[in-house]
């Protein structure tokens, strides 16, 4: 597609003769020093800038301003990449804030999905209640904000079905999940009504293995995979920010792809 | 100009030390030894051992757990010994895929790592000491086998 930001009219190749000595001054380092600099932060949150904790909440109004920005990007119709069966990897990839060993497996007969916030039934999800809902299945990319992917088949309960059959509140800002291992999250509502938001409970046909969140976990197409919180053991609707594990540690919120 | 790069420099330091606190992804590392003591199948079975196609593990490459995860070798066949026990043949060492020579590694010292494997229970030097595999005495397990084979959290 053609980026909305090329103009129509191309500028003459000659500008780039006529201003060749300012662009040579032109140094990487000096416009990465100029972009950061004490100035810049000041003005954007008008903090004391000796102390370098005001510069740490400077950035994160900065990240903050992104994610506000990535939200009004989000096109709630739009899907993100699909990939054929067969370039499922089986099983999939491991990963969490601690090592496979500590994983503590959830019994699933005795499991339930707890609903909280702006909920008008609040009434407690058995598993085989979930398995009743219509399923839809997606083979989608994985990708870690620590620089690896891998292509995944999910199947599940959209999140929107979840939230439509409880009466959940779909104008409130926050749908956030709390887990068996102790990982909360939260997402925005326009991506948790998004057709490529699941509550997985297969991957590739096969229920969903112990590692990887049985019973149930979240994957959603659009974000990125610290986003996607795995033994979810609860669901709450609200208009209050709640954040998240590694968002509490300094991670981007909307964290979209 | 002086403020300049000072304060450049206090950016840079502040955007680090956030950093480095959103990088800590490894409060407990992965891809640990098993601890003393321990059977290879006693630490695998602690590993959440799941199956995996032999034919889906050929070619993969087979990473050192530590950060920089180097590259040891690639899987060229998974093999059952005269024990019966299942060995991954792994083109070892080598430069650029030049010069490896195979070794037999039991599959419970490895795990799986998403599209790749490592080596846990064993560091670089105790594999170079391995000796050279020979096929005789050993079958071929074919390509359409489910093993078990168990997981680990990225080492990075």
């Amino acid at each position: 597609m053609r980026s909305r930001f090329r103009p129509d009219t191309i500028p003459d190749a000659s500008v780039l003769e006529s201003h060749k000595p300012l662009i040579r001054s032109l140094e990487r380092r000096g416009l990465i020093r100029g972009g950061v600099s004490l100035g810049a932060l000041a003005m954007l949150t008008g903090c004391d800038v000796d102390r370098p904790e005001s510069v740490e909440s400077a950035l994160l109004a900065i990240s903050r301003f992104n994610d506000t920005v990535q939200a009004w990007l989000f096109d709630p119709n739009r899907l993100a990449p699909t990939y054929p069966e067969s370039m499922i990897l089986r099983p999939p990839k491991f990963n969490a804030y601690y090592d496979v060993t500590e994983v503590k497996p959830v019994d699933g007969a005795s499991w339930r999905l707890e609903l909280a916030g702006l909920v008008a039934d609040k009434r407690p999800w058995t598993l085989a209640d979930l398995h009743a809902l219509p399923q839809r299945a997606m083979v989608i990319k994985h990708i870690c904000v620590e620089g690896w992917s891998y292509i995944g088949g999910w199947t599940g309960v959209p999140l929107r079905t979840l939230l439509e059959r409880c009466g959940a509140d779909l104008r409130a800002r926050y749908v956030a999940f709390k887990t068996a291992d102790d990982y909360p999250s939260s997402i925005d509502m326009a991506t948790a009504l998004h057709p490529q938001t699941l509550l997985a409970l297969k991957y590739g046909d096969e229920t969903l293995a112990d590692p990887f969140g049985y019973p149930v976990r979240l994957r959603m197409a659009t974000k990125l995979g610290y986003k996607n919180p795995k033994w979810v053991t609860a669901i709450e609707v609200t208009n209050t920010y709640p954040g998240g594990f590694w968002e509490a540690k300094g991670f981007p919120w909307f964290a979209g792809l | 100009m002086k403020r300049a790069i000072v304060s450049g420099a206090l950016a840079v330091a502040a955007i680090a030390a956030l950093a480095g606190s959103a990088w800590a992804q490894s409060p407990t590392p992965g891809g640990m030894p098993p601890p003393p003591g321990m059977s290879l199948a006693q630490s695998a079975a602690m590993r959440f051992p799941q199956p995996v196609r032999v034919g889906d593990l050929l070619g993969r490459a087979v990473l050192q757990p530590v950060e920089s995860q180097n590259v040891l070798g690639r899987v060229r066949q998974v093999v059952r010994n005269p024990d019966g026990e299942i060995m991954v043949v792994i083109a070892f060492g080598g430069f650029l895929g030049w010069g490896t020579r195979p070794i037999a590694v039991p599959v419970d010292a490895m795990v799986l790592l998403g599209q790749d494997m490592e080596v846990v229970a064993y560091t670089p030097d105790e594999l170079r000491r391995f000796p050279t595999f020979v096929p005789g005495g050993s079958s071929d397990v074919a390509d359409d086998t489910i093993i078990r084979v168990g997981l680990a959290k990225p080492s990075h």
